[in-house]
């Protein structure tokens, strides 16, 4: 008992020093500015408030951010899983020449650094004209989420057994047929998981927000908030708390869906970072 | 000539199978295989990057890069940044799995609370840490002064080897659950008989560690390895934006070394030459990592 207890104490003393960070970044934002000074610094605020939060959506850019990061990572997602799947369809049921090396293509492409693609895609945004524009970050976040939605969507379909398609099609369906009333609900849960990791790392990315966004009505949260770092004379830290807060929530809420899909999706060597 | 009905619908599967990826093969061409090429083609310039106005200058991009001693300083921080990170990950990914695969107390938050790092963004990420690394206000100042480990306020990030440090250990914070996630998967698939059978033969806790988890999880992290090799050399936010390859370029490394040339000097060909040479560097691992799938997928 003593030992069960000792482990125990052991492992969520780890558990607590990872995620201490995070508490940290919650409690800052809850403080008054007051107490940011203070030393020792409180371990709780004493007088809560929210007030950094409502600067944070009243006086800064802070919505405009999140809605585009909302619209770019929605886009992205949609595009994306809607390529992918089709294609997914295509590199495990169908058979013609090429189709092994179409695979190993794109896993190649989900390994490529995005600095090397950048130097291209922004000359390329510039003469398009596309440049400063939330459709110039759909078309550069394709770069890394098609590759990745794709490898994972295959993954999820070579684990669909083949013979409940071919089952339809004995009884006279086609193969798009097969797919809609066969495939595609088994699939569903593959989807959604794609989906959700497909939005999370649009929502997370910053390269290419950084280098082909300029502009404050289509930049979206990361290379929004972190302005509000660099811009400010005086950083306050507990408003950029307050902003790291409630950037996180989507990601919370996604991640709380996601909890039944993870293992699986790792166990497909999925999840990048 | 006569076909047979089932040559015929073959046909029209693999038709209809290349109609299916060619959404897929036209949005492939456009955002990585055209950009991949002209990435290697504009290596070959001196571009101007606010004009794009330049000329052709063949292979001596690649030749002043090779004797620039910028290239081979952010060359050995990058080696240094993965290897550093890297092993630190592995160690400690390895030890949290071990740990949240014993029965602990409210298992599955523990699980959560691991994984969060790795979720959130690395700009939430770097802006907590800044804040816990602030030198007059932060908290790990306060602890390390008030429990008398040190008598001044530590610069983390300011001075090296503290900044290559400070970015190495949240490297390995904000990426061992990866670790975690994959080798946990793994745990759970190891039979119990092997343990069992190693009991028996009298084996302790430490040896049936490494008799019967270490060997049995030899593929899967060789596959992590390799996959957190590659993401790690081309790390660019986190050490962009904790350190910004700082002081002067202590902790610059080639992704940062990329950027900072095509859009802070604004030689968009020489940024070229060192993107396609860092390519090449990390080719030797993707082609590794490339192989052993094709053979898994074979198998």
């Amino acid at each position: 008992m003593m030992r069960r207890l000792l482990f125990n104490l052991m492992v969520w003393s780890a558990v607590l020093i990872v995620a201490f960070p995070l508490f940290w970044m919650v409690v800052t934002s809850l403080k008054p500015q007051l107490e940011l000074w203070a030393r020792p610094p409180a371990f709780l605020p004493v007088e809560p408030t929210f007030e950094h939060y409502i600067t944070l959506l009243r006086e800064t850019n802070f919505l405009v951010y999140f809605r585009n990061s909302i619209f770019l990572s929605t886009a992205t997602t949609l595009v994306v899983i809607g390529v992918a799947t089709l294609g997914a369809y295509s590199l495990v049921r169908f058979t013609y020449r090429g189709r092994e090396s179409l695979a190993m293509l794109v896993l190649f492409t989900y390994l490529l650094p995005s600095v090397v693609l950048i130097l291209p895609l922004y000359l390329m945004m510039v003469q398009l004209g596309l440049a400063n524009t939330l459709f110039s970050l759909v078309l550069a976040y394709t770069t890394f989420a098609l590759p990745y939605a794709l490898w994972l969507l295959r993954s999820f379909m070579a684990g669909i057994p083949q013979d409940l398609e071919s089952a339809a099609l004995v009884d006279g369906a086609s193969r798009m047929g097969a797919f809609r009333d066969v495939i595609f609900p088994q699939l569903l849960p593959g989807i959604i998981s794609t989906a959700l990791f497909t939005f999370i790392l649009s929502w997370n990315e910053y390269l290419f927000a950084l280098v082909l966004v300029n502009s404050d009505e289509s930049r979206p949260l990361t290379t929004g908030v972190m302005n509000m770092l660099i811009s400010s004379f005086n950083i306050e830290w507990s408003l950029l708390m307050a902003a790291s807060v409630m950037m996180s929530v989507p990601l919370i809420i996604a991640f709380a869906f996601l909890q039944k899909y993870l293992t699986r999706g790792f166990g497909a060597g999925a999840v990048k970072g | 000539m006569s076909r047979s009905p089932q040559a015929l619908l073959e046909r029209r599967y693999a038709r209809l199978g290349l109609l299916l990826i060619a959404p897929t093969i036209v949005v492939f061409c456009a955002v990585i295989v055209y950009p991949l090429l002209a990435a290697i083609y504009l290596s070959l310039f001196q571009l101007y990057t606010p004009t794009l106005e330049g000329s052709f200058v063949g292979i001596s991009n690649y030749r002043d890069l090779l004797a620039r001693g910028e290239f081979w300083i952010s060359l050995r921080n990058t080696l240094v940044w993965t290897a550093g990170t890297l092993s630190l990950q592995i160690v400690l990914g390895i030890g949290m799995a071990l740990m949240l695969h014993q029965a602990v107390w409210f298992r599955s938050l523990a699980r959560s609370l691991i994984l969060f790092p790795y979720f959130v963004s690395t700009v939430v990420a770097v802006l907590v840490w800044r804040w816990l690394f602030n030198d007059l206000y932060g908290i790990l100042n306060h602890m390390l002064i008030g429990s008398g480990a040190v008598d001044m306020p530590v610069d983390y990030l300011g001075s090296m080897p503290n900044a290559m440090i400070s970015m190495i250990l949240v490297g390995a914070w904000k990426y061992f659950p990866f670790v975690v996630i994959a080798v946990l998967a793994r745990l759970q698939t190891i039979p119990d008989t092997l343990y069992e059978a190693a009991r028996i033969d009298g084996a302790g806790p430490v040896a049936r560690f490494f008799d019967v988890t270490l060997p049995q999880l030899r593929d899967v992290l060789v596959v992590i390895i390799l996959l957190r090799a590659i993401w790690d050399f081309k790390e660019f936010d986190l050490i962009f934006l904790l350190t910004g390859g700082g002081p002067v370029i202590s902790t610059q490394t080639l992704p940062l070394l990329v950027y900072k040339e095509a859009f802070a000097l604004n030689q968009m060909g020489m940024a070229a030459a060192y993107a396609v040479v860092m390519m090449a560097i990390m080719l030797v691992f993707m082609v590794v990592y490339i192989r052993r799938t094709r053979e898994k997928d074979a198998s």
